[in-house]
């Protein structure tokens, strides 16, 4: 398939719905880590690699492990994130992980925080709900972006001060200030039951 | 119509002190800041001129400030852009680009269809600017050289 999309001018995009069939269980199965690697070695250009925040559940660093294998050139052991061993990539090109599923831009400093800027952000809903219209959505989710970059390249700390951010921005942009009001602070909290093996456990001096 | 390309653009035009910034954010990550103009803001124009070479053993923001403003004093009716380009293995790519100067008037783009078989329509944007040679685009400069 990926071939067939070179010759033919397309992209090869990797939705996963129904993925957690197989890739939730411990006792059998394939870790999604497994077809990020796989999916990367075949010639796939977007995955959906998970999220952190929204409707779909997921553990941040479970989430981590996944964007690793899909965007680094070497990937060195970190149990944390499920690396069991070291991955280098050589030249082996990357894969553009995007990230969905309840969304909104009131969550920006949290998706730019975990997810970093190389990433497909969709906002479906979070586009297409706001009350103003879609191109208001758009227009509103490109602003908190920019604003949220911008203020993270100038040294803030946008994990902690993202929502002000947002705020002082939305006091100039009519659409954000609706999208703000729309989804307030609209959050999932799950336990993921996609989680790592290994947690480290803090332990007394010798 | 305000020309949205690179990154920003959706924001208020960005001061000198907030360009310093992301200058220095690009030159802190190891990346080579270029300086680039043109009068032919079509979306897909990849080709705009080069305000002399990438500075690439530039380290401080300030060196890069001089050429942006020795840029738009040349150019105050065009587009400026700066660049930040990433030489690292597996990127070596540009990672930044934004506008800081752009024409006081700002025409827009006009849709053209053409029409093909079967009642097909094909799509594509025109510049209203770029009807006229370039350095004739925008408001005051060909008077300067008139």
């Amino acid at each position: 398939m990926a071939k067939w999309a070179r010759r033919n001018d397309m992209i090869l995009h990797l939705h996963r719905a129904g993925h957690s069939t197989y890739t939730r269980q411990k006792s059998h199965g394939v870790s999604f880590r497994v077809i990020a690697k796989w999916m990367r070695m075949a010639g796939v250009d977007h995955i959906h690699a998970g999220t952190v925040v929204g409707k779909l559940e997921g553990d941040p660093n479970v989430i981590r492990g996944i964007y690793d294998t899909c965007r680094e050139t070497h990937v060195p052991q970190n149990l944390q994130h499920g690396i069991f061993f070291d991955q280098p990539w050589a030249g082996l090109k990357r894969v553009m992980p995007v990230a969905s599923g309840g969304i909104h831009a009131g969550q920006m400093h949290q998706l730019l925080t975990y997810l970093g800027e190389d990433v497909i952000l969709q906002f479906g809903g979070g586009t297409i709900g706001h009350p103003d219209g879609i191109q208001a959505g758009a227009t509103a989710n490109r602003v908190a972006l920019e604003v949220m970059v911008k203020a993270r390249n100038e040294g803030r700390d946008i994990w902690n001060e993202g929502p002000e951010i947002l705020r002082d921005a939305a006091r100039w942009c009519a659409p954000l200030r609706a999208a703000l009001d729309t989804w307030k602070d609209v959050t999932f909290d799950y336990a993921s039951t996609d989680s790592v093996d290994y947690v480290p456990t803090p332990t007394a001096a010798m | 119509m305000r020309l949205t390309q690179g990154q920003f653009s959706f924001l208020p035009d960005l001061t000198d002190e907030e360009i310093t910034k992301q200058v220095q954010y690009a030159l802190d990550q190891g990346w080579a800041v270029a300086v680039e103009f043109t009068d032919d803001p079509h979306p897909r124009n990849s080709y705009w001129t080069m305000w002399g070479n990438p500075m690439f053993d530039l380290r401080d923001a300030k060196g890069v400030m001089m050429e942006i403003d020795a840029c738009r004093t040349a150019h105050p009716e065009q587009y400026v852009k700066v660049l930040a380009f990433d030489s690292s293995y597996g990127f070596e790519t540009v990672r930044m680009s934004y506008l800081i100067n752009r024409p006081a008037v700002e025409p827009g783009f006009e849709l053209l269809r053409s029409e093909g078989p079967g009642r097909r329509i094909g799509y594509t944007v025109r510049s209203y600017a770029t009807g006229r040679p370039s350095g004739e685009r925008y408001g005051g400069e060909a008077r300067h050289g008139a």
